[in-house]
């Protein structure tokens, strides 16, 4: 049952939004985001983090389809590409100050 | 994409005729009061609505060449999505729960107001952007 519900939150893309939104530096880029669309350098100046890192949080965010990226020549932008119940979820766990992969990280 | 798209409009179409009509018979076998019929399909009806409007910040369409136009479209699908989708779940509760005349009015009165706030932000997005190239 858990395989098959598994296979179905895959399917809807959930597991891979509820990955996105558990991470504080991830739900900060797309705050900043509901502002506009901002460059990858623009995002990555907003956090003292390394760029691999911050490339890292951008694959999860275009992955679970929270962001939306275009090639500007060498620039690439990111838009805000959330619904209406992910960006409620993102609240709540900004409410609830989740942080599920420092939690990882720290096991 | 829009062949899924249609086809899950499709699918919730039939679902919703498929429930009226298996009400329609429960009503006429006596197995529920006509009241309850009616609440039931305007529950789904409000349901369907909320599904809707969630999904509408997620339709972005093509890159706009200016950042602006971006920021502004995106700003009107979500006060559009967001408007929507309350006044979705809000319908939805009333018919579920409120008194039948009241339901049917502020039913009617609170989707009214979300598509007024839509349309009106979208029109003033509209607006803006028109002004901003003609500027």
């Amino acid at each position: 049952v858990l395989d098959k519900a598994r296979r179905l939150a895959n399917y809807l893309n959930v597991s891979t939004v509820f990955k996105a939104l558990a991470d504080p530096t991830r739900r900060q880029v797309l705050q900043l985001l509901r502002q506009g669309p901002l460059s990858a350098g623009e995002l990555a100046d907003h956090f003292p983090v390394s760029k691999p890192t911050m490339s890292a949080h951008f694959a999860v965010l275009r992955e679970s389809g929270l962001v939306d990226s275009d090639k500007h020549g060498k620039t690439v932008m990111y838009r805000l590409k959330m619904s209406v119940l992910e960006e409620a979820l993102m609240e709540f766990s900004g409410l609830l100050g989740l942080n599920l992969s420092q939690r990882k990280a720290s096991k | 994409m829009i062949l899924s798209r249609i086809s899950v409009s499709i699918a919730l179409g039939l679902v919703l005729l498929g429930t009226s009509a298996g009400l329609k018979y429960a009503q006429h076998v006596d197995l529920i009061e006509p009241d309850t019929a009616k609440r039931l399909v305007q529950v789904m009806i409000g349901l369907m609505l909320a599904g809707y409007a969630n999904v509408m910040p997620k339709n972005l369409g093509t890159w706009p060449a200016s950042p602006v136009a971006v920021a502004r479209a995106q700003s009107a699908l979500r006060v559009g999505g967001w408007s929507l989708t309350l006044a979705g779940f809000v319908y939805a509760g009333l018919w579920a729960l409120a008194p039948l005349e009241f339901a049917n009015l502020a039913s009617m009165a609170i989707v009214a107001t979300a598509l007024f706030i839509t349309m009106g932000y979208g029109a003033r997005t509209l607006l803006a952007c028109r002004a901003t190239r003609i500027g």
